[in-house]
């Protein structure tokens, strides 16, 4: 007997060192989005498989980053989901996660470093993940809206936005800025 | 945009990441010469942009295999090994593991098996491939059937793949309800490991009715193997 499975199955040598040797630059992302490395190791290799898996569906290679990132916002997402049973990635991208708003002790002390991750994580996570594609990946507005599925308009107005919290609580150190700007839903994550 | 116009934030930051075009570039820097303000604001905009850019050093991730070559080639080459002995005790195998020790090391891109009893595994949680495999697995019983002949097949699912028996994210139980029910030669077995994997994540995984547990995906497919079973990997 004969059977008729047939499948493409694996993505080409070249393909799979290219996907592979996105690790670090996701990793760094990933963090960047989620600062928790455990979790951010698990969502790259999540994105990894996912994109070994589907490379089928890539048409242009040069388009792999902005494709890997889209997977990564996906899988960010789809933990949240899972988390908290968010059912509108609008109202997910709009909420500050209250338990990420100090991954780090941001005190006087601490490094800047430190400070701005910690500014970066109070950021909604849909303005965290614009921010961060824009200035660690080096994407253009239109690979982010590409990456994120959002319009461009919304890509300028939540890079606006972040910026414009950063700039405020790192540059001009306004004490009270998170009780003037914090117009997004503060929910607690519970793992 | 007039020389006196408000540049808003938007503009701003299209302007410090180069997404401007030439002419409304120009008209900005032309601004920021005459207006103070507006440079101080671009400046602090570029900073932060730095500071950013500094607060998240490129790091090496830990590395992870993404490739199930390195266990399941093992497979085949038990495959291929058991074959040439005659371990597997019928020579009408021997193509099939030919074939799954070109896949899992060669990365064939088509193949097709034969045999009557079959472990399709299903690692991926894709839709299209789930319904390709059950589409597929549907016309083999229902022909095997129409002809009379007896023919076993076993979905293995792991990884992404056991999305398919869970309860509560299954594309298409009422599918495999269906082959269960219409079809005794039928079985469904989940990887346990990958169960608790999920589970130390604090996902509750419920399976679908019928569906049985194995102590991994790799054993059962082992296992079936050195039973004479054919492998195929939707």
């Amino acid at each position: 007997m004969r059977l008729p499975f047939t499948r493409l199955f694996r993505p080409s040598a070249c393909l799979r060192g290219a996907i592979e040797a996105q690790r670090d630059p996701l990793y760094r992302l990933a963090f960047a989005w989620c600062h928790d490395r455990a979790l951010a190791d698990d969502l790259v290799q999540e994105t990894l498989l996912r994109a070994l898996d589907r490379a089928e569906q890539l048409r242009e290679t040069d388009r792999l980053k902005g494709w890997l990132c889209s997977i990564l916002a996906n899988a960010l997402r789809d933990h949240y989901r899972r988390q908290r049973g968010f059912e509108n990635i609008d109202d997910l991208d709009e909420t500050v996660l209250a338990d990420q708003a100090t991954p780090e002790i941001a005190s006087e002390s601490a490094e800047l470093a430190a400070r701005v991750r910690a500014e970066v994580a109070r950021l909604p996570v849909g303005q965290r993940m614009v921010v961060t594609l824009v200035d660690l990946q080096g994407f253009t507005y239109a690979e982010v809206s590409e990456a994120l599925s959002v319009p461009i308009g919304t890509v300028m107005s939540r890079l606006c936005r972040a910026r414009g919290a950063l700039k405020a609580r790192l540059l001009d150190a306004a004490p009270d800025f998170a009780r003037t700007e914090g117009s997004g839903r503060k929910v607690r994550i519970v793992k | 945009m007039t020389d006196d116009a408000k540049v808003s934030g938007e503009m701003q930051n299209a302007f410090i990441d180069g997404e401007l075009g030439p002419a409304e570039w120009a008209q900005i820097a032309r601004q920021s010469q005459a207006d103070s303000r507006l440079r101080d604001e671009l400046c602090e905009l570029r900073a932060t942009k730095e500071l950013v850019q500094h607060a998240y050093p490129v790091a090496r991730a830990p590395r992870r295999q993404t490739a199930p070559v390195g266990r399941w080639a093992a497979v085949a080459a038990l495959c291929v090994a058991s074959a040439a002995a005659g371990w597997l005790g019928r020579s009408a195998w021997a193509p099939a593991t030919v074939e799954l020790e070109r896949e899992l090391t060669a990365g064939a891109t088509l193949r097709e098996v034969s045999g009557d009893r079959i472990l399709v595994h299903v690692s991926s949680s894709r839709r299209e491939t789930i319904a390709t495999a059950l589409d597929e697995v549907d016309d083999v019983l229902r022909q095997a059937k129409r002809n009379g002949r007896g023919l076993s097949i076993e979905i293995v699912a792991n990884s992404n793949g056991l999305d398919m028996f869970r309860a509560d994210v299954a594309p298409f139980p009422e599918r495999l309800a269906a082959l269960r029910a219409n079809y005794p030669g039928v079985t469904l077995v989940a990887c346990s490991q990958t169960i608790d994997r999920l589970r130390e994540r604090g996902v509750v995984v419920q399976l679908l009715p019928g569906v049985e547990t194995a102590s991994s995906a790799l054993d059962q497919v082992v296992r079936r193997l050195r039973g004479g079973w054919a492998y195929v990997r939707a």
